[in-house]
């Protein structure tokens, strides 16, 4: 019994959870760790530094090590409390953590390095690129990049459509230069696949590297750029438009959850407190919620 | 040839023309689907992989067979396309050819169509350029498009905002004359070799639209100033296309959740909610892409709104 409300209260704390204080100190510990460790990697790439700091850096990898594993422990541990028995039991919610993008970052960031111990012939470069997957841990503890994520989420289709109209003009804009070009400018426009590189240069940085010679190729070369400015246009304005929708439907549910509380008259302590974590989840400011309120009432009086 | 025989035949365009259409979501359709597209994009590998020299000297009879067999199959499509869109529209006596000639004549007719049949012209005149033909070849790549609804969904949103593109198009055309005129006015006399006529300026000028510099220094003052507020120009005409984009995009996502509210309020008018129509509205949210939150708020609203009323 003891154990197990140990094992919650850990799980709790390495959430995030608000209920306890400490889980803050947790969040700040890991946080300052994670970007001591990537400066290490960083200014241990500079020869001078490295010859003259070799043992700390030596240290403090291992140090970081053992700390990320026992984080990665007793996260595994204690995520054995997200469910109980009759919802699927204590590994169900260890599974899911294990196999999340977090869950995979804990791991590979930490881990090989059991592997060099082991093996030492292993190539150290493979080891310093996992290394960096470090950073990636700061992720989970910023909010704005989850809703990145849901924006371009809720338009995957417009994206997906966005891509396949770049792949359609690489694609052709490269065949219609070598069949243009290929002739006079072998070693650029030789075959498609080689054209195809000018064809991307061309779309993302403008008028490419390599100058058309045919009348033909310049009209090409032309149409293409146009199209990288209108390609430009496109993922910016759909990237405008998620964000603006998704602030849209924040509010909305923000107004749903108001209107919810307000229906029996009473707004109770529990209520007030559910009210302002979802605006604290939401983020949305003071003067958003005052206009959802007063929405929310004129609806009631009328 | 009697009543029965006719129907049935009829029956079979009909089936063809489910199956090639794609309307009606099925097993068989979605598998001449996938298919279609499968050849489609190892067409268009093959094209890509045939102009390197050494693939094609080493592999050419496959390319070749492997182009004959996908000709023949894209044949086989136009002709029953066209053959099933007899039964687009009701099978009264003449309407046949009103479903053919419209799907002939759509931007998926023509692409069928050329990037088909100009195969059969160089077997009757092997003397045309290959290099023409293998452009009609290269059109096969848009046959794609007919399955990617999300594309759809692009061109609507672009085409319920078509004014304020076209207003963009039209400032930028204004302003090629203009500035293409003046650079050639202007830079001339002193640089003949880059500005010879204003067709050249109007190069330089698309140019430094698309990339920010012309590959020209000016060299007089109004030049420079000229060259600069081009540039300006540039930015502005991309923020102005980014903008439309937005606000486009925008408008459509505020349409459909209108038209699904809309939905919605018919629904609940009778009070009773029906297997069908919930099958319907959970289609139209699929459709949408509106999310499980949204149907919720937008259900709430109704609810409230009937409860007020």
């Amino acid at each position: 019994m003891n154990i197990n409300h140990a094992k919650k209260t850990l799980m709790e704390i390495l959430d995030g959870s608000p209920e306890h204080k400490s889980s803050h100190y947790v969040e700040l510990l890991i946080t300052v760790v994670v970007l001591m460790n990537c400066s290490a990697v960083i200014l241990d790439s500079v020869p001078e530094i490295h010859a003259q700091f070799r043992d700390f850096f030596h240290e403090l990898e291992f140090w970081s090590v053992m700390f990320f594993t026992v984080e990665y422990v007793s996260r595994v541990w204690s995520l054995g409390a997200k469910y109980s028995a009759s919802e699927g039991g204590a590994w169900k919610g260890r599974r899911q953590y294990m196999f999340s993008a977090f869950g995979l970052v804990d791991f590979f960031a930490t881990m090989p390095h059991y592997l060099h111990m082991f093996l030492p012939g292993l190539d150290l470069r493979i080891l310093r690129v996992l290394r960096l997957l470090r950073i990636l841990k700061l992720s989970k503890y910023n909010t704005a990049l989850q809703d990145l994520f849901h924006a371009v989420n809720s338009e995957r289709r417009a994206f997906g459509s966005a891509a396949f109209l770049l792949l359609i003009a690489t694609i052709v804009s490269a065949s219609l230069m070598h069949f243009a070009e290929g002739h006079e400018q072998p070693q650029f426009f030789g075959s498609i696949p080689h054209s195809i590189y000018w064809s991307i240069v061309t779309i993302t940085s403008g008028y490419g590297n390599v100058e058309p010679v045919t009348k033909a190729g310049e009209v090409i070369a032309l149409l293409t750029g146009f199209l990288g400015v209108c390609m430009a246009a496109i993922m910016t304005g759909i990237v405008a438009s998620a964000f603006s929708n998704q602030l849209s439907r924040k509010k909305a549910a923000y107004q749903s959850q108001l209107r919810q509380v307000l229906a029996d008259g009473v707004v109770s302590d529990a209520e007030r407190d559910a009210l302002r974590a979802l605006q604290m989840k939401y983020r949305l400011t003071d003067a958003q919620v005052q206009a959802a309120m007063d929405e929310a009432q004129k609806g009631k009086n009328k | 040839m009697n009543a029965l025989q006719l129907t049935r035949l009829q029956r079979l365009q009909r089936r063809t023309y489910e199956i090639l259409d794609g309307a009606v979501a099925d097993s068989k359709s979605k598998a001449c689907e996938i298919f279609i597209a499968v050849l489609v994009v190892a067409n268009v590998l093959a094209i890509i992989l045939e102009s390197v020299h050494e693939l094609h000297e080493a592999y050419e009879h496959y390319f070749h067979y492997f182009d004959l067999v996908s000709v023949m199959v894209f044949s086989v499509e136009f002709v029953l396309r066209v053959w099933s869109c007899g039964m687009k529209y009701d099978p009264a006596p003449g309407s046949a050819w009103q479903g053919r000639k419209d799907y002939v004549f759509s931007p998926f007719g023509l692409v069928d169509f050329f990037s088909t049949v100009p195969f059969y012209l160089q077997l009757l005149l092997p003397g045309a350029d290959l290099r023409v033909l293998r452009m009609f070849r290269l059109l096969r790549i848009f046959k794609l498009s007919r399955y990617n609804s999300a594309m759809d969904d692009m061109f609507e949103a672009v085409r319920s905002e078509k004014d304020s593109f076209s207003s963009a198009f039209f400032l930028l055309f204004i302003s090629c004359l203009l500035f293409s005129s003046l650079i050639y006015i202007i830079e001339g006399p002193d640089q003949p070799e880059v500005f010879p006529s204003i067709p050249a300026a109007m190069h330089w000028f698309i140019l430094t639209i698309i990339s920010g510099w012309g590959n020209v220094d000016p060299v007089s003052l109004f030049g420079v100033i000229l060259v600069v507020v081009t540039q300006i120009l540039a930015i502005a005409l991309a923020a102005i296309l980014t903008g439309v984009v937005a606000t486009a995009y925008t408008a459509q996502v505020q349409r459909r959740e209108a038209l699904y509210e809309m939905e919605v309020r018919e629904v609940l008018a009778d009070g009773v909610v029906t297997e069908e129509e919930r099958l319907k509205l959970q289609s139209l949210q699929l459709r949408y892409g509106i999310t499980d939150e949204q149907v919720e708020a937008i259900a709430a609203q109704v609810q409230a709104e009937k409860k007020a009323a």
